[in-house]
């Protein structure tokens, strides 16, 4: 019997197909971009990718929505920057220290979500980013205070390979195609983690709390254990994708941490899917190229201007930002499964014109 | 020794008493049913007795004292229930609601199943077999893929008496397991209760409204009333009670 | 005791600032049931009409003011109309998430329109101060107190007296009964925008009196109400007032007394102190002083 065998993350042979046609491409970009624009703008999607997987797992399974991605994210990168910069720990060693801070700090921030649910939540995890920014901006000896710290000096070399320079036989790396294969290995290792958190009995647990909580407490499932749960994997995950994008930025600076960058993070998972692992991949590629796409070919759009003498109604910046929100709003109004529901959608079709075999 | 021992058992709501003095003994294997009218506390005793309320008094099974216990720690005690108005979890699918009612039988934990190595995998593989023999023991086989939100209600009350099932009961809690429902598949309801008995040997207590139902399929009946117990019988015992005949038929008879 | 009563004013005026905006959540909240985020970008667009009203063209200031109650109570109609009515019946996290994306547009669009980082308002209320015993009352906090006991006395006498507040409280405790009454509950949610809209312009306009100008980052200030707004409870209007003053002392209070006492806490602690005693209040006493509703929507 079929139904005997455990469920597999990629059940038919056009997902396995595809997958590996992505992780082909992937892998080949560096190869035929070498442009710093658009490496930069791979980087930082990627580093979207890690935390919004992360933050799918806490809001899109277990239904707990956070606007404190952005504290927990700050954590990683001045973890990224004391002990990885100040203090010369390896890559391994300060990645790791990374997400097990961010992990206790989600240990901590966890027991709230007991109390409190939807609206309140809500206005707690914000509370948490403006106390945040205070603690950034004035623990000087550690996170160098208003003025911020450099991460320039954080160490990214993982036995033979330094991701700052790099080369196989007949091409050489960048630093910032170097970083490109880092973030985006590590995506790829939190959307495996995630993936199989969420066919197992934990993530299973998780949805339950999400579908219905107080049925999933008669069934057995301890809610403290994985609402806290969640919080802590979720802040983890989020804390080294804040690693990263310190060291991208090769400065961190508190006011990095905002409320719009935890707004972004939930876009993210809106846009792309919430409640699919797929989904924070898709976002994290979406709101990341777009906003550079618009840039690019701003010149040929006569109404933006990137300098005011140029004329126009509106800057890029401004453009952008508007673009982002009313991309959250159309999600949300008209698709609030996001893009991957749309991909979903869009892959049955496709199956149902076609005669079956 | 009784599987199942409630003893003295009450409950008060801002000063109300919803439940007074109920004592009974569930045996092993035994279809109990809780009958009674509206507002006579019958879900509230199923609200004790898995820990959502804490009465006073005592709950005991298999000797084990369960008030005071939180919901899930009873749940993993043995204790199963399903709720009047359904309570599954509606964007997952059939198997996985199955599934989590397997939770406590299971161990992997967030590292073993981020890890997906060895014990994850095996225990996924056992459970879901146990899970596959349910769906077929409830007709469940065509929609075992289905997000259930979508389903019909008669299909979702039984993925839930399922779903309660796949704990490996002691004691299953059945609440209004056929309200709403039309006479073809209140017999249907029917027939799987007996069949749980009398193939997988739980013991069940069951509150209903329809006495019919009750009346034939229950091997002793308690009867509430405000709260407290009038009588505790076999069907025959309640059917000739004078107490209940009153409380049913009322002063004019 | 005369820096305790200085301090006193100081946090009664910045405390009124506070109520006003917690009460545009508030209303918004009581009766649709969603916490508004658009409402900081409310603020934040109250005080630029009016100053565009008042300062570009060169009305006076209180016509400007009204003017731009007009307008804005016609905007948050028109975005509740064309928004936020659609998303009835939905997840808070759908509804919340939708607020914050206007919040957003709303920032953009003030700021591609007054291009400017700061404006002045020009202190139509004057510069003068009064000294009463060595407590020193500025004509800015005297105007700021005078018109937000307005702006709340008038929503509570329309609150209690008219026939429409008279519906939303209906609302507030029972749609679907309010409903069988032939109350229009679309006309109830429309309403609690528009006072929303209007409340948020006087809150704008002292939130930028209090700065000293009138800048872009006000609709996040206007954020530190919801301290207040959590304290009062979620859907009390008095909670909300009796909130923001007792958030805006405790915050002047700490720059007076905890700051200089602990340096270890770190410079601006005031700022984030409304978050603390937010966060304390919620673990202890979750609805708030006046709230009614349950936490737990389950």
């Amino acid at each position: 019997m079929a139904s005997d065998a455990a469920p597999k993350l990629l059940p038919t042979r056009f997902s396995r197909v595809s997958i590996a046609l992505v992780i082909v491409v992937g892998i080949l970009v560096p190869f035929v971009v070498s442009g710093d624009f658009w490496m930069t703008v791979l980087v930082s999607a990627g580093i979207f990718a890690m935390g919004a997987v992360g933050l799918n797992l806490l809001t899109g399974f277990t239904g707990q929505v956070s606007l404190g991605h952005a504290f927990f994210l700050g954590c990683g990168a001045y973890t990224a920057a004391y002990l990885g910069a100040d203090q010369g720990w390896p890559l391994p060693l300060w990645l790791i220290a990374s997400g097990v801070i961010g992990g206790v700090v989600g240990g901590i921030v966890g027991p709230f979500a007991l109390r409190l649910k939807g609206n309140y939540l809500v206005v707690v995890t914000l509370g948490l980013v403006f106390i945040g920014i205070h603690i950034f901006e004035n623990w000087d000896r550690v996170t160098g205070g208003r003025d911020g710290t450099s991460t320039s000096k954080a160490e990214l070399s993982l036995g033979f390979t330094d991701f700052r320079s790099f080369s196989v036989p007949g091409k050489d790396f960048s630093e910032l195609q170097g970083l490109y294969y880092l973030v985006w290995i590590l995506a790829g290792l939190f959307v495996l983690v995630s993936a199989n958190i969420v066919r197992s009995r934990p993530g299973r647990a998780l949805q339950a709390i999400r579908d219905r909580d107080v049925a999933a407490e008669v069934v057995g499932i301890s809610l403290p254990r994985y609402k806290i749960g969640a919080f802590v994997i979720s802040s983890a995950m989020a804390a080294m994708a804040g690693a990263m994008l310190g060291v991208q930025q090769s400065f961190v600076t508190p006011g990095s941490w905002d409320i719009f960058l935890s707004i972004q993070y939930v876009a993210v998972i809106i846009v792309g899917g919430v409640g699919m692992v797929s989904g924070a991949v898709l976002g994290a590629l979406l709101l990341s190229l777009l906003p550079e796409i618009v840039k690019k070919y701003s010149e040929q759009l006569p109404f933006l201007y990137e300098v005011k003498s140029d004329g126009g109604i509106l800057s890029v910046a401004a453009f952008n930002e508007m673009l982002f929100g009313a991309l959250l709003v159309v999600f949300l109004l008209f698709e609030p499964r996001g893009l991957a529901a749309l991909w979903l959608r869009a892959k049955t079709r496709l199956r149902t014109t076609r005669p079956a075999p | 020794m009784s599987l199942l021992s409630v003893r003295e058992i009450s409950l008060s709501f801002g000063g109300v008493r919803a439940i007074s003095d109920v004592t009974f003994d569930v045996e092993s294997g035994e279809l109990f049913a809780v009958i009674g009218p509206n507002g006579a506390g019958k879900t509230s005793i199923f609200n004790c007795l898995n820990g959502v309320y804490r009465p006073g008094g005592s709950i005991k099974l298999d000797g084990r004292e369960l008030t005071g216990l939180t919901p899930s720690r009873i749940a993993s005690l043995g204790i199963a229930r399903t709720f009047q108005n359904l309570a599954l979890f509606s964007n997952l699918d059939v198997i996985s609601n199955l599934m989590l009612g397997r939770h406590h039988l299971m161990k992997t934990g967030f590292v073993a199943g981020a890890l997906w190595a060895g014990r994850a995998k095996r225990e996924e593989i056992v459970h879901r077999r146990r899970c596959e023999e349910i769906v077929e023991l409830l007709d469940l086989t065509p929609y075992r893929r289905q997000p259930i939100g979508t389903l019909p209600y008669g299909i979702q009350k039984r993925i839930e008496l399922g779903r309660a099932l796949a704990m490996d009961p002691k004691v299953l809690l059945l609440d209004e397991p056929v309200a709403g429902m039309n006479l073809e598949e209140t017999e249907g309801m029917a027939r799987y209760i007996l069949d749980i008995r009398d193939e997988l040997g739980v013991a069940m207590i069951l509150v209903e409204h329809d006495m019919h139902f009750v009346m034939d399929l229950a091997d002793r009946l308690l009867v509430l009333e405000f709260g407290q117990v009038i009588a505790v019988g076999t069907p025959e015992q309640i059917a000739n009670d004078p107490n209940v005949i009153r409380a049913y038929l009322g002063e004019a008879s | 005791m005369e820096k305790f009563l200085n301090l006193l004013v100081a946090g009664t005026a910045l405390g009124s600032i506070y109520a006003l905006v917690a009460l545009g959540f508030v209303v918004v909240f009581k009766s649709t049931g969603t916490i508004n985020f658009a409402h900081g970008g409310f603020v934040l667009l109250g005080a630029y009409l009016t100053y565009n009203y008042s300062v570009t063209w060169d009305l006076p200031f209180i016509v400007a003011m009204l003017m731009a109650m007009a307008t804005m109570a016609i905007l948050a109609v028109i975005l509740e109309r064309l928004v936020l009515r659609k998303l009835v019946g939905q997840p808070a996290f759908t509804v919340i998430m939708v607020t914050l994306g206007l919040l957003i547009l709303i920032q953009q669009v003030q700021q591609s329109i007054w291009t400017d980082s700061d404006v002045l308002l020009d202190d139509p209320w004057g510069t003068d101060q009064w000294e009463i015993g060595g407590v020193v009352i500025t004509q800015v906090r005297f105007f700021t107190v005078l018109f937000a006991a307005i702006v709340v006395l008038g929503f509570f006498l329309f609150f209690r007296f008219s026939a429409w507040g008279v519906a939303m409280r209906a609302a507030a405790i029972d749609q679907e009964a309010a409903m069988a009454q032939g109350i229009s509950v679309a006309r109830v949610f429309a309403i609690s925008w528009a006072i929303a809209g209007v409340v948020a312009v006087v809150a704008g306009v002292m939130l930028g009196a209090d700065s000293s100008s009138v800048n872009s980052t006000l609709s996040f200030t206007a954020l530190r109400a919801f301290p207040a707004m959590i304290l009062g409870g979620l859907d009390s209007p008095l909670g909300a007032i009796v909130g923001g003053v007792i958030i805006g002392v405790t915050e002047v209070m700490t720059t007076g007394y905890i700051e200089p006492n602990a340096e270890w806490l770190g410079q601006g602690f005031h700022s984030v102190m409304p978050y603390v005693v937010m966060v304390a209040i919620l673990v202890v006493k979750p609805t708030g002083l006046f709230g009614t509703r349950a936490v737990e929507r389950v």
